[in-house]
């Protein structure tokens, strides 16, 4: 179950201070790094609420994220409609693609729910690919930021933009948050903790788990309009399913199931992998054995481990002061 | 070319594809269906095997002596691995399966570039199997015809291991039920090792065999993973009948796709994954009902 707890409010406040701060001083090159981060962090956050949640380990995020980008990117390099419209559309059409998946594939489980989930991603790739009307494997070049002059603000200001990825972040985190804390959050919750009895009390499973897919794609679609902005260029490749292995990562990095872990993990993923890619053309290995080392160490991730400790210390506190343990709020939980 | 021959080429592009993918798959769905473990660095093992079999090749002239080393240094790779890490990861459920396997594939990526450097490496075929063979008005690389002889070996001696031997009957009374078969006095441990490491030396033999077709470069193991776990878990995992239906169903879908409908060849195989999940979610022929 979802709490906003002290530690997880600190946090994110901390990470966001430093995201402004940062952005105020550093160049032209840091900035990118914090917008890339913000897009990453809402992708993320995104797939963490229906896999740390919801129980649902998806390799589609990637191509919903796509689907967002490319409807953007779409709508104003080829029709020319209002930026405004478009940013709107975008997060439309990639929850639209998210309920649809969702709904299809949420008779299977396990593995199976994995494939299933990267076979709809590929083929939303494959579609992109093949398709000379969207530029195929070659993308399309010239999709504009979003016009906010009547504001007196510009977007292809990077100060400006970067800003603006950083609050579209910390949006999608209360965003998700909101989401978490509702009735329908919990419902979520114990669909993961245990599917048979959720249905067994009434509930229309099928429909909780393509809206949470929904919910999920329209931030994963949010942040891929902001992606489409920040390169000015979409191509295939964000649409791979490598793409979606690579959230994935960041969101264990981090520590999955606690909404914060992954912007931590998107956070340090771009910073390190920046860091990395300087001195050595090897990142991947790092990454690689970073990921194996954070499951074999039990899975909890960064974030996800600190949040463990302060957690546990918290409830032994209120052991040791005669609080029952189930007024607490903690629940025996699994990540399988 | 006649219009005839022209699709018994095709068949033969498809038969030789779907041998290939029989190979590879045959392994990770037996791991799969004994093990519960989900193997995504098996594409790895494959590229490995492309790798050895390359570089065992140059520094012996022989084609054979790459053939003969693949499958022995991928399954001595498999087995440092299976010891190293899977064995821990065994009942940790699939996404961290996934996830670890998923890193895996990250640094045998890398390794590769390491040593063998990013640009796409070839080998000659063996002199045995060079040039074309003509049957019937048709031509056709010999060498590809070999690739689909010893898929069609491997299929048969596999299918009369399972069914005929008496490690066969443990095999599968381990996939059907490994407590029950382990209370029966079958050394389940035993044979999922075994298994793993018959599934890693074909997987390693796949890319030695595939190294003169399509030349070894990193990201061949990520390329073909994708074909193999849709061959697995549409054939039915755990099941040889299901690894051999799924690779010809997969095999052939991609040949076809290709000659037919070129625009959406590479849709078809998904969608055809999708439709048997959404369908069948346990895949055609699956060990378990």
């Amino acid at each position: 179950m979802f709490r906003q707890s002290l530690l997880k409010t600190l946090t994110v406040l901390a990470i966001l201070a430093a995201a402004i701060a940062y952005t105020f001083t550093t160049g032209y090159f840091g900035k990118e790094l914090v917008i890339e981060a913000a897009t990453l962090a809402i992708l993320a956050i995104s797939l963490d609420m229906i896999a740390g949640y919801g129980g649902m380990i998806s390799l589609c995020h990637g191509a919903i994220f796509g689907v967002g980008a490319y409807t953007y990117a779409g709508l104003t390099v080829l029709f020319e409609v209002n930026p405004f419209l478009a940013f709107a559309a975008a997060i439309v059409v990639s929850a639209a693609f998210a309920f649809a998946v969702g709904a299809v594939t949420a008779r299977t489980h396990g593995i199976f729910f994995i494939m299933a989930t990267l076979a709809f991603g590929q083929m939303a790739y494959v579609l992109v690919f093949e398709n000379k009307a969207l530029g195929g494997d070659d993308g399309l070049a010239g999709v504009p930021r979003l016009d906010v002059s009547p504001l007196g603000l510009d977007f292809n200001n990077s100060v400006q933009f970067a800003l603006f990825a950083v609050a579209a972040a910390a949006l999608s985190y209360a965003a998700a948050a909101w989401v978490l804390r509702s009735g329908f959050g919990r419902t979520l919750v114990g669909i993961r903790v245990n599917e048979a009895r959720m249905k067994a009390v009434g509930l229309t499973v099928w429909r909780t788990k393509a809206i949470a897919f929904a919910i999920s794609g329209a931030l994963a679609g949010l942040g891929g309009a902001i992606a489409a902005q920040q390169t000015m260029f979409v191509s295939p490749e964000l649409m791979a399913w490598m793409v979606s292995g690579t959230v994935l990562m960041v969101v264990i990095f981090g520590g999955i199931g606690t909404l914060v872990g992954p912007i931590v993990g998107a956070v340090v993923w771009v910073f390190l992998k920046h860091e990395i890619s300087s001195a050595t053309p090897y990142w991947h290995i790092v990454a690689g054995t970073v990921l194996i080392i954070t499951i074999v160490a039990g899975g909890r991730g960064l974030y996800g481990q600190i949040e463990y400790m302060v957690e546990r210390r918290r409830l032994k506190r209120l052991a040791a002061a005669g609080v029952p343990s189930t007024a607490t709020g903690r629940e025996d939980e699994t990540h399988a | 070319m006649s219009d005839w021959s022209y699709w018994a080429v095709q068949t033969l592009n498809g038969l030789q594809l779907s041998m290939l993918l029989f190979l590879l798959s045959v392994g990770l769905t037996v791991i799969f269906g004994l093990l519960h473990f989900v193997n995504l660095a098996h594409g790895a093992l494959y590229a490995l095997g492309a790798y050895i079999g390359i570089s065992a090749a140059t520094a012996t002239g022989s084609y054979w002596a790459g053939f003969a080393a693949a499958p022995v240094v991928v399954a001595l790779t498999g087995i440092l691995l299976y010891l190293g890490l899977m064995k821990r990861m065994r009942r940790a459920g699939p996404m961290n399966q996934v996830l670890v396997t998923l890193g895996l594939i990250f640094v045998f990526v890398d390794i590769f570039r390491l040593v063998w450097g990013d640009i796409a490496i070839g080998t000659v075929e063996p002199a045995l199997f060079t040039g074309r063979s003509e049957l019937f008005g048709v031509v056709y690389p010999t060498y590809r015809l070999f690739i689909i002889g010893l898929g069609a070996l491997v299929m048969a001696v596999l299918a009369l291991v399972l069914s005929r031997t008496q490690l066969g009957a443990m095999i599968r009374a381990g996939v059907d039920n490994d407590q029950m078969a382990a209370c029966l006095g079958v050394n389940v441990e035993k044979i999922f090792f075994l298994v793993f490491c018959v599934g890693c030396a074909l997987a390693g033999l796949a890319g030695a065999v595939a190294a003169p077709v399509f030349s070894a470069h990193p990201d061949m193991g990520t390329e073909i993973l994708i074909s193999t776990l849709i061959v697995v878990v549409v054939g039915g995992m755990g099941s040889l009948r299901g690894a051999i239906a799924g690779s010809f169903l997969v095999g052939f879908a991609q040949t076809f796709g290709t000659v037919l409908l070129p625009h959406v060849a590479s849709l078809l195989i998904y969608a055809l994954l999708a439709l048997v999940l959404v369908f069948r979610p346990t895949g055609l022929f699956p060990a378990r009902a």
